[in-house]
């Protein structure tokens, strides 16, 4: 039976985030979280994989208390546990101390045959964490997987998307997959897995509840990146507002001025 | 114990597919000579497997220091295992001060990796480069939190600092061969049979010239503004007046309504164009990054959009109603 892993993201509406013009800090409070988008193709990913070649998915999280609706929101979809790491020294992690948590944790629940990923984070937005994770879990990896043509074997045969086209790879189990929406759109959570998840368990790991962590390795001294400053980009002068009354007349000044510069 | 500043030298990896250099890795060498000649270190290409004497002249006409040249079994395809372990055995040996690669599906595949088995700090998409002579450190500076803000990354302790930078984002600008070129080479092999992930083959998609816009003449680019794919229609009307092309910001092609090779911006095309017009755009830094425009329009409903902050010519109003207008006005011309 394969062990299959879904790591996913609860996410600030990055839309709705702002920056204190006093402080220069973000604001985040009172702003809504979702579950990071590309992540719902990961775990549709390994749902499908679930349905076709049989095994049991985990999710795992890190993040705040709250995040436990991240994982409740997947599990309603499919997932058969979940588990949440939380606590403060893991804050203000970087890529290479998450990913460094993420495994630890996972071990606690043995060892995994396939990992899903989403591509990136809507948030963050590095793109680095599939990787980083791949290569603490000692795995092959297959990145912006289009499609899954196999499991079988201990080996996985898997085509990506490239810049100019599809390339067929065989790796080798355990693998850390990334998925392309393309054949993973997130489906709608069923009745029966959507009440479950209102009950489920979730296992829930503090810096005191995993093995052999190395709390040197966490949250922000075991991160290898730092964000010294934040700062509004500097924008450029505004362009001509064209506003001349009414929409037909604005679309009569543009063409007018674009024809004068011999653009059309 | 080594301290940071050990640490000499910046690296440029040139991704190649054994016939012609990527880009990016040329632009990366254009960019990195400036940093470069700020902190005095040197420059370093480096190249794994055979790449033509011509590709390599491309190289040097940027005014690298010297080229690292690395041979050996496990690199006859990309993959992550030998790729990574390359630079994992270099890094260890020459104690380079940075490790830029460029940010291309196999770049972002690789470098994350290499950096944990370094144990250091890797940073993506950065759009500037400085260095603070203070602390030695790189600072690596992108857009952050959907292009609301721009934040400075840097890596204060560890070495090397690892950078996937986006294929345009610097210039390819040559300031010319040096008269003397260092040529190291180094021999790495990799099991074959010790990749995890084989090629097995590859299928170059099908040309929609379509889905092509780098160059376009016009581009009608539409964002998140567009209610849905219903009202796109009229939007690829006006770029076929215009003889141009449709493209897209990111929020279309997470909605499913374009396809990601018509996004827009620093992580999807970067287009070169005499005529970009947005309809529905905000502006965010990630999107504008992408655009080299003659002439910039930009029509939205928000007088406050970042968007008017970047076009020559903007108009405030419905975009649907405004395209209609234009589509008027364009076919009476035509007549």
């Amino acid at each position: 039976m394969l062990k299959i892993l879904v790591c996913v993201k609860q996410i600030p509406d990055v839309d709705l985030v702002k920056m204190d013009p006093e402080t220069g800090n973000l604001v985040r409070a009172g702003v809504p979280t979702l579950t990071n988008p590309l992540d719902l193709n990961a775990l549709e990913a390994a749902v499908q994989t679930k349905e076709k070649y049989g095994g049991e998915v985990t999710l795992i999280t890190m993040g705040p208390p709250m995040a436990e609706s991240t994982l409740r929101e997947c599990l309603a979809v499919g997932g058969d546990d979940a588990i949440l790491i939380s606590g403060r020294p893991f804050g203000g992690a970087d890529t290479l101390s998450t990913s460094y948590s993420i495994v630890k944790a996972s071990e606690m629940k043995g060892k995994f045959d396939l990992i899903f990923c989403g591509k990136e984070s809507l948030d963050g937005a590095t793109g680095q964490m599939a990787s980083q994770l791949a290569e603490r879990f000692d795995a092959s990896q297959i990145s912006c997987c289009y499609s899954i043509e196999n499991v079988a074997d201990g080996k996985i045969r898997a085509v990506r998307a490239l810049e100019d086209g599809k390339e067929t790879v065989e790796a080798t189990l355990p693998c850390l997959i990334t998925v392309e929406k393309d054949n993973f759109y997130g489906r709608l959570p069923n009745l029966e897995a959507y009440l479950g998840s209102k009950k489920a368990e979730i296992t829930t790991y503090t810096e005191n509840d995993i093995d052999g962590l190395d709390l040197n390795k966490i949250g922000v001294p075991g991160s290898g990146t730092i964000v010294p400053k934040i700062y509004p980009p500097e924008l450029p002068e505004p362009g001509q507002i064209i506003n001349t009354g009414s929409a037909k007349s604005d679309a009569q000044r543009l063409v007018e001025l674009l024809a004068e510069k011999g653009s059309i | 114990m080594m301290q940071k500043s050990d640490y000499k030298n910046m690296w440029v990896y040139i991704e190649h597919d054994g016939k012609t250099a990527a880009p990016v890795g040329l632009e990366l060498c254009c960019e990195l000579r400036k940093l470069c000649d700020t902190t005095g270190d040197k420059l370093y290409a480096v190249i794994i497997g055979d790449l033509p004497h011509e590709e390599v002249d491309k190289v040097r006409e940027c005014a690298v220091d010297g080229i690292i040249y690395v041979s050996g079994t496990g690199y006859d395809y990309f993959n992550t295992d030998a790729y990574a372990n390359a630079f994992t055995v270099l890094s260890r040996k020459y104690n380079p001060s940075a490790i830029f690669v460029g940010g291309t599906i196999n770049g972002r595949d690789f470098a994350p990796r290499f950096a944990v088995q370094l144990d250091t700090g890797c940073t993506s998409d950065a759009m500037e480069l400085e260095y603070d002579p203070e602390t030695g450190d790189i600072q690596f500076i992108e857009p952050a939190v959907g292009g609301k803000i721009m934040a400075v990354i840097t890596v204060p302790e560890l070495r090397p600092q690892v950078g996937t930078i986006r294929p345009g984002t610097f210039k390819y600008a040559p300031a010319g061969r040096k008269a003397e070129i260092e040529v190291i080479c180094e021999e790495i092999n990799f099991d074959p049979e010790a990749i995890r992930c084989k090629h097995i083959d590859f299928v170059p998609d099908d040309l929609d010239p379509e889905l092509d816009i780098a160059n376009a003449d016009c581009i009608v680019c539409v964002g998140n503004g567009l209610k849905d794919s219903e009202h796109l229609e009229r939007y690829r009307e006006l770029a076929k007046l215009l003889g141009g092309k449709i493209g897209c910001t990111r929020p279309l092609f997470d909605r499913g309504i374009l396809p990601y090779k018509l996004q827009i911006g620093q992580s999807g095309v970067m287009v070169k164009t005499k005529l970009y017009i947005s309809f529905g755009v905000s502006g965010a830094v990630n999107h504008t990054a992408g655009v080299d425009a003659d002439v910039f329009v930009a029509v939205d409903k928000n007088p406050d959009a970042q968007i008017f902050n970047y076009c020559d010519y903007g108009i405030v109003g419905d975009m649907d109603t405004v395209c209609d207008e234009l589509i008027e006005l364009l076919k009476a011309r035509q007549k």
